[in-house]
């Protein structure tokens, strides 16, 4: 469960995230959408503990990030729209280094491990060197490192970038079937597609603030027009004008 | 999930760290034996030249009776004592960089590691990186001045522990600055604290190396009193709270067999080191989240925002700045090469970690420079005068070669995965090297040519050679900027953004080798041909010696900057 309250974050004179609260109950699939510099990426950074907030507070599983920010994000995830891996280690070696940064028993890691990597296909690519993979492939292995010590929340920031077609779907199989069983899912992305498809909620962001939250029904409810792309438009050109 | 089992965080972090440091090393090994060899042979090739050099020199000193002793043991005071100052200030820069502008720190602080745990393994990493080149080249001074002094075998076990011990306080205290910095200051602010601290360094300098007044009378009958002013200067190093001074103190003890003595030095630095390392390994990790923060959380405005006039929004952002402005002054040049060059500038000027290189280098001239006002008025043998300028033409090119191939040789590199903007416009790969060749060494020749003029003028040369000593130079930077470009072009490595890095690849050791093998070759070769110098050579082997500078100049410039083109033109990112 993710509760952000009155969060505010601001770079010198620039508020990136103006006052939002939202909350994201347990086993929820929720899409944060948003034009570029809406503040999306700033609101992870600061739920994953990457910075501090300016004013209000975010809670992991009832965990303040800033209190106990240790607790806190051993419950959680986060895979970055590029994401940092060792790149003179093997895939097989990243998922035992993260795994053991857990705290998981060397026989979790690697039965978690092979499950995540036959579903990602990334069999062949296990004893190779992780500097010599494709983009995508790279962040597969993120993903697969996020997704071994089944956090209870997954925080992901653009995750379809780089993905082919077939890996995009099984993640957003796996997504789903995580969020079934009780993980809190938190996406930011560009792809419309995706929070139609995927998403219990919808959240859209516009100049730092919370233009809208529903589900895709509740949304569409609120506009003339059906789709979710003319939903977006006029949420966040109407606010531009 | 076993909730009750401790992590071991620093065994798994040192773990992943050694195992991608190995594999670097045996890539390096495997895919150039030539470059390896090089290394090899530099390491080794140093530490027997600079050994055998020190301890002819410590050999030399010891056998004044009296002086000879004093003399080095103050000698011994001074080397550690600016080695903690060099070592602060390289702890300060890596731990910047290494804390705040790393990968790896923020993807560590994504995971449940402990800020304190992400801290403590960057400074100890910071602190690896800092010290080990330091260390290094004062080994062999201290090797000799232990065999001059026929110290015990069990010296030369002391003196790691010793050294080992002192390394962790400019460390720590580095980590502690570099956490100030980044809280307090902005890279602007930065940048003029920087300035006012190198210009307060010069002048204090300059106030402090004032020459003291001797007299041949003083010298034969006050000898004692002379050698005792002209230490004056270097007491500083004998300040018992200096860090240093209980390492120089230990050390020496040692040496002399008062072993109590070295006990208790070693027991101060001990506790010192106990009570800073213990204080950052557990109590500095907040400050460093906080530090962090404040560096992620840093807006173009803030407290400095009225230095950056013509920024804003819409139309007002379009507005030229001064950089725009002053290029226009140079309408004769291609539009497109004065973009090239102003966005050069700007990249400089905005990256904190070079700009913080080049003032420590350019303090270093400054210093070196006054220095030779006072040298030279002790200078009375034409012999010396001449190998002091010759001596000097060698310094200044050296730094030349250290300034292009730490700041140009990376130049196409750090284009990077940026290099298709300027590789798909229209003026092309080539333009955009001689571009940047003809930049470069517009800027290196005018910084040379004046250190040049300059330090000539210290050493009252005559006018004929100071224009001699800064044709030289000129021709020089060509040459060595060429070098510099088209070595770049050659070995270019797009992978890496830290030009530091860069430079450690074999193209960057390739470029610094010849740089330096170049100078020293037609350093020795003016300085045999030159007309005034060491007797003077006839006009025949004057001339005879600029032809073959010359030709020198030309195929070593000219060589590689033709293989850069090349390359360039079939370059593949």
């Amino acid at each position: 469960m993710i509760e952000i309250e009155g969060l505010t974050k601001c770079f010198g004179d620039l508020t990136a995230v103006d006052n939002i609260s939202l909350t994201v109950p347990k086993g929820e699939f929720f899409v944060i959408l948003g034009p570029n510099a809406a503040g999306k990426t700033t609101t992870i950074k600061v739920m994953s503990g990457l910075m501090k907030a300016t004013s209000g507070r975010v809670r992991i599983c009832g965990i303040d990030t800033e209190a106990n920010p240790l607790e806190a994000r051993k419950r959680m995830a986060y895979v970055p729209d590029f994401p940092f891996l060792y790149d003179k280690l093997t895939p097989t070696e990243f998922f035992r280094f993260t795994g053991q940064l857990f705290g998981m028993e060397e026989a979790a890691i690697q039965c978690e491990a092979e499950v995540l990597a036959e579903r990602f296909s990334l069999g062949e690519f296990l004893s190779k060197s992780i500097e010599g993979l494709s983009h995508g492939t790279k962040q597969r292995v993120a993903i697969v490192s996020a997704l071994m010590h089944a956090p209870e929340v997954f925080v992901l920031d653009e995750p379809m970038v780089g993905l082919d077609p077939h890996h995009a779907r099984v993640l957003k199989d796996i997504l789903r079937e995580r969020a079934d069983e009780g993980m809190t899912v938190f996406v930011s992305t560009h792809q419309l597609s995706v929070a139609e498809e995927m998403a219990d909620r919808i959240g859209i962001m516009n100049h730092g603030k919370l233009a809208a939250v529903g589900s895709h029904e509740e949304l569409q409810a609120t506009n003339r027009d059906n789709k979710l792309e003319s939903i977006f438009l006029s949420l966040t050109q109407n606010a531009d004008g | 999930m076993d909730e009750s089992r401790p992590i071991p965080y620093w065994r798994l972090l040192a773990g992943v760290n050694r195992t991608q440091n190995w594999r670097r090393l045996k890539l390096a090994v495997s895919q150039s034996r030539l470059h390896a060899f090089l290394m090899g042979l530099f390491v080794v090739g140093y530490a027997w030249l600079a050994f055998g050099l020190f301890h002819k020199g410590l050999q030399f000193t010891s056998s004044f009776p009296g002086l000879g002793p004093v003399l080095i043991e103050r000698m011994m005071f001074l080397l550690f004592a600016f080695l903690f100052l060099l070592l602060l200030l390289s702890n300060v820069i890596i731990n910047f960089t290494n804390l705040f502008r790393n990968r790896e720190t923020h993807f560590l602080l994504t995971l449940p590691v402990p800020h304190k745990v992400v801290y403590r393994w960057k400074i100890f990493e910071s602190g690896i990186l800092a010290s080990w080149a330091f260390l290094f080249l004062i080994a062999p001074l201290v090797i000799a001045y232990g065999t001059t002094h026929n110290a015990p075998w069990h010296f030369y076990l002391v003196t790691p522990v010793f050294v080992a011990l002192f390394v962790v306080l400019p460390g720590v205290l580095g980590s502690w600055a570099a956490l100030g910095l980044a809280r307090w200051l902005d890279r602007l602010a930065f940048q003029i604290a920087a300035m006012l601290v190198v210009v307060l360094v010069i002048v204090s300098i300059s106030s402090w190396l004032q020459p003291e007044t001797v007299t041949d009378e003083m010298l034969e009958t006050r000898v004692l009193d002379v050698v005792d002013r002209l230490l004056a200067r270097t007491r500083f190093s004998l300040f018992p709270y200096l860090p240093s001074f209980w390492v120089s103190s230990g050390l020496t003890l040692w040496v002399e067999g008062a072993v109590m003595g070295t006990f208790f030095f070693g027991l101060v630095l001990l506790s010192h080191t106990l009570f800073f390392g213990y204080i950052a390994a557990t109590k500095s990790g907040g400050l460093f989240f906080a530090s962090l923060s404040a560096v992620n959380s840093r807006g173009g405005g803030g407290a400095w925002g009225f230095w950056k006039r013509g920024s804003g929004a819409g139309q007002a952002a379009f507005q030229p700045k001064l950089l725009d402005r002053l290029a226009k002054w140079f309408w004769w040049g291609r539009a497109d090469s004065r973009a090239l060059i102003v966005k050069d500038i700007r990249t400089f000027w905005r990256d904190t970690t070079q700009w913080g290189q080049s003032l420590i280098l350019l303090g270093l001239l400054v210093a070196y420079i006054m220095n030779l006002r006072y040298f030279s008025h002790r200078l009375t043998s034409d012999f010396w005068i001449d190998l002091t300028s010759y001596l000097n033409l060698g310094a200044c090119a050296l730094n030349l070669a250290t300034l292009t191939t730490r700041f140009v040789f990376p130049q196409i590199s750090l284009e990077g995965k940026r290099v298709w903007i300027v590789g798909m416009a229209p003026l092309g790969m080539r333009r955009v090297l001689l571009t940047k060749f003809l930049f470069s060494t517009a800027v290196s020749m005018t910084v040379t040519m004046i250190l040049v003029g300059t330090s000539c003028t210290m050493l009252s040369v005559s006018i004929d050679r100071i224009i001699y000593f800064t044709v030289t130079v000129g021709v020089m930077s060509f040459t060595l900027n060429a070098l510099a470009v088209g070595l770049g072009a050659v070995y270019p490595n797009f992978r890496e953004e830290n030009p530091s890095k860069i430079v450690s690849g074999f193209g960057g050791t390739l470029c610094l080798v010849l740089s330096f093998l170049y100078i020293v070759g037609m350093v020795t070769l003016m300085a045999m041909t030159s007309r005034w110098a060491f007797g003077g050579s006839s006009t025949m082997a004057f001339w005879a010696g600029w032809v073959l500078f010359l030709g020198v100049s030309f195929l070593l410039g000219w060589l590689p900057l033709r293989a850069g083109i090349r390359r360039m033109a079939t370059l593949e990112v």
